[in-house]
């Protein structure tokens, strides 16, 4: 019994030498299981085919628009439009977020506007942003910067809000100035809220910038979507479903990526919107 | 005195039982509608509102919502009525969807080009080069347009097509486009009310270009699915038949098809002046229908000329804007025999979709719609 037991345990650590690090399989089994529950539904028709189409239809179709071109056409219009928004919403949430957490002053004029937009829909404003910047891709743009806007300038705040007083007057203590304090502490110390800000907002932005495609394109993954369900193709729905999601995780891993070339693994932290989880000095002080 | 209380329980109670079993024999029906609440759903509204539907038992509640997310609903079952356009139809069983077209509300397609006057453009080949706003390359405006340019021998590459939203009388008005697709029951009014309060630039008024007057094409009406024509055809005939009623009912008296609206719109334009004045119109216009049982479709047409006449000379066009709409689309609605759609029409709805790309394949078009559920007046 305790050589079989032996024998087990053997057989794992050969496993773990194979595959090196097993964890990195789990969200593949995740993703696999979800494919397996979602054919075991379509088998038993719970609902009808055009509503809820077997993973091999969507595949087809998915094969289909990568020949034709289709998805490639669509995914680089939204995936363009996201990044610029995203770059001028973190640019902008940052620099003003920074400014507010300087001046109290600032921030006691902003913070009611800007908690009032923040908890405003998207969707709400979304029309009257196509109506003010036209029907093109400025629109869309400017809907995925406001949606990342706001929790890149909360995090900003939370960040330096949140760098250790001891640290300050150590640095202080040393002659430092202005930008010596900006560059050698205060960025250094603010990274971990601000990536973690970055990581929600990468994903927001996919949401903006189809937002706005839904409501008036002539490209892009949202417009594809919606004439996908003027046309009833619903397989090609969960192909541009699907892609989205792609892109918000693909966007995710790579701040993930940033994150841990960045920061030690104990200075990473988990996002939330506002960025209120706690943060730890980073590596380089 | 003991009897006397016992003759008034006993009579409470068979009330109690008698009320119960009237509301039990209510069925639930939730009708789907495109949309946001708005007057030109007055004919259901009337429906509802006269109580037509509650004589056959149904007991109506109405859901607005994107029209394919309507015909998924009603294809799957969740719900039984909707009201639809025929080339979503069309598109909904191409791709498997089980539902039928009973009952053309819209007797003629209200899409057109709308072209300011001071142009001089009066036909669609004077468009010829211009540039021309749609709201988008997508539902009734972009079929509509299709359907027009192929009947004058013409293709989109020979406009400049501008998508534009559903903002024509601000692309028109402030001169971004030079003609635009629109629903001709509806912003045609709002470019004229804005041109008269000279907030229009240099338009004073439009002329639109029907697309009726080119292609015989099938516009709105009510769908159901298949499960439901075959498992209760009695329901088909009921919600057919009571919405029929209602639509018969606003054609022949706005003013009173206006006021029930108002309690399903909001904001509806009303001041107590104009409510003072439609109610008093309603009363007369059944007084008249009771007088003329054999009016005919000329004779109520001229009641409602004059009763527009009427209003314009005692109040604003912004008051009246609304109205108007109504007035607009009971011309749309407005047949010899309501209700019924033709196999013609229907197919020239499928050529014009095909020729746009987006039906792979040819439908069983019989099998798309039927007429067994209007009523025919009984003469």
């Amino acid at each position: 019994m305790f050589m079989q037991a032996n024998g087990f345990y053997d057989n794992l650590r050969v496993l773990q030498r194979r595959i090196p690090n097993g964890r990195a399989l789990t969200p593949v089994i995740g993703v696999l299981a979800l494919f397996v529950f979602w054919q075991v539904v379509t088998l038993l028709e719970l609902y009808p085919a055009f509503i809820i189409p077997p993973p091999l239809a969507v595949f087809e179709k998915f094969v289909e628009v990568v020949q034709d071109g289709r998805l490639w056409l669509h995914t680089s219009t939204t995936v363009s439009q996201m990044l610029v928004g995203l770059g001028i919403g973190v640019s902008f949430g940052v620099v003003l977020g920074y400014c507010m957490a300087k001046w109290r002053i600032l921030e006691d004029v902003l913070s009611p506007i800007v908690l009032a937009f923040q908890s405003t829909p998207v969707v709400a404003y979304a029309p009257l942003l196509v109506i003010w910047f036209g029907s093109g891709s400025t629109s869309k743009i400017v809907t995925s910067a406001l949606i990342v806007f706001f929790p890149m300038l909360m995090n900003t705040i939370v960040a330096l809000r949140n760098v250790p007083v001891h640290q300050r007057e150590l640095i202080r203590s040393f002659g430092a100035n202005g930008f010596e304090t900006f560059f050698k502490l205060e960025i250094p110390a603010s990274l971990p809220v601000l990536l973690s800000g970055l990581k929600v907002s990468a994903t927001l932005a996919v949401i903006g910038a189809v937002v706005g495609e839904f409501i008036m394109a002539q490209a892009g993954l949202g417009f594809w979507i919606k004439l996908a369900r003027d046309q009833y193709d619903t397989p090609l729905v969960w192909v541009g479903i699907l892609t989205l999601a792609f892109i918000a995780r693909v966007m995710y891993g790579l701040v993930a990526l940033l994150e841990r070339r960045l920061l030690v693994p104990s200075a990473q932290i988990t996002p939330t919107p506002y960025g209120d989880g706690e943060a730890r000095p980073p590596r380089r002080t | 005195m003991k009897f006397a209380r016992l003759i008034l329980f006993c009579a409470l109670a068979a009330l109690v039982v008698v009320g119960g079993a009237a509301a039990q024999d209510q069925q639930d029906l939730t009708f789907f509608l495109t949309f946001v609440p708005n007057i030109q759903f007055a004919p259901l509204y009337v429906a509802i509102d006269n109580g037509y539907f509650a004589e056959v038992g149904i007991n109506v509640t109405i859901e607005h919502g994107d029209e394919p997310l309507g015909v998924d609903l009603i294809a799957s079952g969740q719900r039984q009525f909707g009201m639809i356009s025929g080339e979503q139809v069309i598109s909904a069983r191409a791709q498997a969807r089980p539902v039928v077209f009973v009952y053309e509300w819209f007797q003629a397609y209200p899409v057109g080009i709308a072209v300011p006057v001071d142009s001089g453009i009066t036909t669609v080949d004077g468009l010829r080069g211009h540039v021309v706003g749609i709201p988008g390359r997508f539902g009734a405006s972009y079929s509509g347009l299709t359907a027009l340019l192929s009947a004058n021998g013409l293709t989109e590459t020979d406009l400049q097509l501008e998508e534009i939203g559903f903002n024509a009388p601000e692309a028109i008005c402030t001169g971004r486009v030079e003609a635009a697709v629109v629903y001709s029951n509806n912003e045609p009014l709002q470019i004229r009310n804005r041109a008269a309060a000279g907030d229009c630039g240099s338009v004073t008024d439009v002329v639109v270009i029907p697309v009726s007057d080119a292609a015989d094409m099938v516009s709105n009406g009510i769908v159901t699915n298949a499960d439901t024509i075959a498992n209760d055809p009695d329901l088909v005939s009921s919600v057919v038949g009571a919405f029929d009623q209602g639509l018969r009912d606003t054609i022949n008296n706005p003013a009173a098809a206006y006021l029930i609206s108002t309690t399903y719109v909001e904001n509806l334009p009303m001041s107590d002046a104009l409510i003072t004045y439609l109610i008093t119109a309603a009363d007369d216009q059944n007084a008249w229908l009771n007088d003329n049982p054999d009016a005919t479709r000329a004779d109520v047409a001229a009641r409602r000329a004059d009763l527009r006449a009427g209003l314009g000379e005692q109040f604003t066009a912004d008051e009246l804007v609304q109205f108007d709409v109504l007035l607009a689309s009971i011309e749309f609605w407005d047949a010899d025999q309501l209700g019924m759609s033709t196999l013609d029409s229907w197919q020239v709805t499928q050529d014009i979709l095909s020729s746009m790309g987006f039906l792979p394949d040819a439908i069983d078009l019989e099998a798309a719609f039927t007429n067994d559920f209007v009523p025919v007046p009984t003469e």
